[in-house]
């Protein structure tokens, strides 16, 4: 007899489910877990009808963060049973260690805090537009603008834990019904919140607009059912060309896809980080920290370094030395950001393994023993599987000018690290003209605003609400009848 | 590591060079005997030949003497020892691209260098301005005939294999296609000029370039009046090299930043032309080949969905079992993503009179073309030694019982690399399972995948970039034989 099965809850509405339960996962010698049969839940899914949105309206945003800030009392993992056991599956599931995922469970109390909360909601939104109609007077008119909760579904990525309880926040704050699918890769973590809610508030309405369910992605029959403009308004999907790709055909009218692509990130460093051990030593760490923290499952995980030191001898003898610098500073960060990763990818080790092997044009670093690598490039070419850079593995590319950088921040690019500030108004003004979002200087990338903030150019919250506009005519104005209707200038 | 000392058994080490030099030759070109051997036989003789293989190419190639050293092997004392020295075949594009976008040739024929024994760092490439003229001044001056694939991120690969290598390949299929298994082979088999049908190019350093020229030495027996080929020019892996650089440009978002010479960018609408009609062409050659040899022995090599098209175009005006009744005609490659008709094999068997189409799996990085027998099993030639590398771990999995994994091999008549390879597919090999066809060679199942495809869909999402499974068009392409 096996050991009990762990099971990914669906939680609907106040309700939690554990019947019908069939098994999923298991692929590539995942574990495999039970969920309730989605196709017999998939009525109690989606909200039965907007009309059932009111109830948010009877709560001011002071009660909304009253909620969630008891919520986070009841997050705490040795009082909270149902985190306890996710955490003890996640494990299995998770693309990142214990001590990362113990330091990420630990810490999501905090992510509740009332004033982090509504500090958030000032910054991305404004809490008057969430409050009521924000009134301006426009063109002889009174223009109101209205942010409204929107009946959303959330496709969240699983690299995180904290991307459920992430989501949850949003939605509560901005009055949205939720629907969240989780991920094979964290299919635990926001059951286990959502339990929780259930205990503490069965009928309070941020927890009746909360349903949290694993169905396979992709699966035809459930989704075109539930991907309906008479059911859901936004689809915010994170990541995966596989999980955009298949949302973006049940996109039409009615219903807006926010995409947040899967996007990665790259550092710019100038030729001072090579002037003295000292300034090594400082971008080494630095670097260790944009690149490793969270063992570089993040989007905001720099894979790509340029240095713009030229590619002479000179210079590439320095470039290992930074190198060895940085490697140095990734096996000293502590256990909670960055431990010796899961499982070494093996495609990546193979192509590593084999990099070493071409050392007239690359010098590796570490990667022996599974535990990350640098590899330094001595042209001013990427590694061809650059890819795939994952597991504390990084790049250093050397360059001769600005340009070249440039060249490569595209579409894809999230976070730019820049080191130093001589560099920063250029990078950010050009970098953004490439398609680069979101510009730190190097070392902060994990370490700055955060998920309360604008996360990267994406502003997800928004774009989970709806922006509703009123207007109404001034004393002044002239009606389109009667004598003076001719005189009306008819602008656009 | 193993510290048992080779065998010092000068029969088996005989029998082993023989394999390893002229394998054809050795078993006088007999299919059936070929792959008639006893498995503990073959092991040996497999075993013999690693290590001499070893031994020499410790020396001459300088890409492996790394790899040993750098996990500090010296002896091969058993089939898992040799495990860590098969290189991914990534290895054959390792040199940073900015070298072919800069023209600098002699840099890559140092890096070439080192991982052939036929050294080009001696050719003068100072004169070479694009793919082509290195690759021809290489294949002039030298036994290399380097054969060049474009993949799809924009990168090409280059394998320095040889013309020897090149002919090995071609006869390897001729002794396989043309014999019936279980019987002796007919004088006309191996001694008659038998008509070569390559619907492709007449030249070129890529695949779809070479096969015709060494169809035409290994079928025709160096006879032009028997090859047939539809493009009468050189395939240009210039152009092919421009073409996936383009489509990795438009991937990314800015088609402008291509970065190839100014030179080639300007011959951009080339290619476009070359491959405007392609299609038209060909099936048009297939028919003329159809009217101009018919009731001759053939040997077709073309893609399945061309020779359903011809077939079915042939059915309908009547006409069936045009070339001679012991020709072969070999599929194969089709782009990813284009369904295959149901009633293909039913088609083309009934037009051309044939059996079977044969079909065959292998590589560039090999010489030797496994068959799909009967009973859908590629059956290896006793020459290669296959692995099957757990996925997770990359550790060879049990000889024994039914595995899959990713598919490695040693092929012992390499004449030029090294020869030990890891490739990208993922294959099932029941080891103890003796193939209804009567062969007892090694044999692969005919469902065959990408690792990379096989992986994909577990419903895993996250928030970084990775590239999707590569729907690859150029493997339309550069596709045949699997």
């Amino acid at each position: 007899m096996m050991a009990k099965q762990p099971i990914s809850y669906a939680v609907l509405r106040g309700e939690v489910i554990e019947s019908d339960l069939i098994e999923f996962g298991g692929r590539g010698g995942d574990i495999t877990f039970l969920a309730p049969d989605p196709h017999k839940i998939i009525d109690r899914i989606p909200l039965a009808s907007p009309r059932l949105m009111e109830d948010m309206y009877e709560l001011s945003t002071d009660q909304i963060l009253d909620y969630l800030s008891e919520l986070g009392e009841r997050l705490r993992l040795d009082k909270n049973p149902y985190l306890h056991d996710a955490l003890e599956y996640s494990y299995a599931t998770a693309p990142t260690t214990k001590p990362i995922m113990d330091s990420f469970f630990h810490d999501l109390p905090f992510m509740f805090d009332k004033q982090r909360i509504r500090k958030m909601v000032d910054f991305n939104i404004g809490i008057d537009y969430l409050e009521g109609w924000v009134e301006q007077q426009l063109n002889g008119c009174t223009v109101g603008i209205r942010a409204y909760g929107s009946r959303q579904l959330h496709i969240v990525a699983g690299n995180g834990p904290v991307l459920g309880a992430l989501t949850v926040i949003r939605g509560a704050v901005t009055r949205g019904d939720m629907i969240i699918k989780v991920p094979s890769n964290d299919p635990f973590t926001t059951g286990a919140i959502a339990r929780t809610m259930v205990d503490m508030a069965p009928d309070h309405p941020v927890t009746k607009h909360l349903a949290v369910a694993y169905w396979r992605g992709g699966d035809e029959a459930l989704e075109s059912r539930i991907y309906q403009p008479h059911n859901i308004e936004k689809i915010c999907a994170w990541g995966g060309f596989a999980s955009v790709r298949h949302v973006t055909k049940y996109i039409q009218p009615g219903i807006e896809l926010i995409s947040l692509d899967p996007k990665r990130s790259a550092s710019i460093v100038g030729p001072e980080a090579l002037e003295s051990e000292a300034a090594m030593i400082d971008v080494g760490r630095r670097l260790a920290a944009d690149f490793a923290t969270g063992n570089q499952v993040a989007c905001s995980a720099s894979r790509l370094v340029y240095v713009m030191c030229g590619t002479d001898d000179e210079a590439i003898e320095k470039l290992k030395q930074l190198g060895q610098k940085t490697y140095d500073a990734m096996l000293a960060l502590p256990d909670v950001i960055s431990t010796k990763p899961k499982h070494y990818d093996r495609e990546l080790k193979s192509q590593v393994d084999m990099l070493r092997l071409s050392d007239d044009f690359y010098t590796v670093i570490g990667g022996q023993d599974d535990e990350g690598a640098i590899l330094i490039s001595h042209t001013s070419d990427r590694v061809d599987f650059w890819e795939y850079l994952v597991d504390r593995t990084i790049n250093i590319i050397p360059v001769d000018t600005l340009e070249e950088v440039l060249d490569v921040i595209d579409a894809y690019t999230q976070t730019v690290g820049v080191w130093p500030e001589n560099l920063w108004d250029v990078v950010r003004h050009k970098g953004a003209l490439h398609g680069g979002q979101r510009f730190v200087e190097l070392g902060y990338g994990f370490n700055g605003a955060g998920l309360v903030g604008p996360q990267d150019g994406i502003e997800p919250m928004r774009r989970i609400v709806k922006w509703i506009v009123s207007e109404k005519p001034g004393p002044d104005k002239v009606p389109l009848w009667g004598e003076s209707a001719a005189s009306v200038k008819m602008l656009a | 590591m193993a510290t048992i000392a080779p065998l010092r058994d000068n029969t088996i080490e005989r029998e082993a060079q023989a394999w390893m030099n002229d394998p054809y030759e050795h078993f006088c070109h007999h299919n059936s005997r070929i792959h008639s051997l006893p498995r503990e036989e073959v092991e040996a003789v497999q075993l013999a030949a690693m290590q001499l293989r070893f031994a020499e190419r410790m020396d001459q190639v300088q890409m492996l003497k790394k790899l040993a050293d750098g996990q500090g092997i010296t002896a091969i004392g058993s089939f898992n020892d040799l495990a860590p020295l098969l290189m991914p075949h990534d290895v054959y594009k390792s040199y940073p691209v900015s070298l072919l976008a800069k023209q600098q040739f002699g840099k890559l024929n140092q890096w070439l260098g080192k991982l052939t024994r036929h050294d080009p760092t001696g050719v003068d490439v100072s004169e070479c301005d694009s793919i082509d003229s290195w690759l021809t001044r290489i294949r002039d001056a030298t036994l290399l005939d380097v054969g060049a694939s474009s993949g799809s991120s924009g990168t090409m690969s280059f394998y320095p294999k040889s013309k020897r290598d090149y002919f090995l390949s071609m006869w390897g299929l001729r002794v396989q296609l043309a014999q019936k298994f279980g019987e002796d082979p007919r004088p006309g088999d191996i001694h008659d000029k038998i008509h070569a049908i390559i619907p492709l190019y007449r030249d070129g350093h890529a695949s779809m370039g070479a096969f015709g020229k060494y169809s035409c030495q290994a079928f025709a027996l160096g006879d032009p009046a028997f090859w047939h080929y539809c493009f009468d020019m050189k395939l240009s892996s210039d152009l092919m090299w421009l073409a996936a650089r383009l489509r990795a440009a438009a991937a990314k978002g800015d088609a402008s930043k291509v970065d190839v010479p100014a030179s080639l960018l300007a011959r951009r609408g080339e290619w476009e032309a070359q491959q405007a009609n392609m299609g038209d062409q060909q099936l048009e050659f297939v028919n003329k080949m159809i009217r101009e040899l018919s009731g001759k022995r053939v040997f077709v090599m073309s893609t399945s969905n061309l020779l359903y098209a011809a077939a079915k175009r042939g059915l309908e005006e009547g006409l069936s079992g045009v070339f001679a009744p012991d020709s072969v005609f070999m599929g194969g490659g089709g782009a990813k993503g284009v369904p295959l008709p149901d009633d293909l094999e039913e088609v083309i068997c009934k037009f051309f009179n044939t059996k079977r189409m044969i079909a065959s799996y292998g590589m560039t990085e090999m010489n030797s073309f496994s068959v799909l027998c009967d009973h859908d099993r590629y059956h290896l030639p006793p020459w290669v030694t296959p692995w099957l590398l757990d996925l997770e771990t990359g550790q060879p999995l049990p000889r024994s019982g039914r595995q899959t994994g990713r598919a490695a091999f040693f092929d012992m008549t390499a004449e030029s690399c090294w020869g030990g390879l890891v490739t990208g597919d993922l294959v099932t090999i029941d080891w103890d399972h003796q193939c209804e066809c009567g062969r007892t060679s090694v044999a692969i199942e005919k469902q065959i995948q990408r690792v990379s495809e096989a992986q994909g869909g577990d419903d895993k999402i996250t928030c970084a970039a990775t590239p999707g499974a590569q729907a690859e068009a150029m493997e339309f392409l550069t596709g045949f034989g699997s």
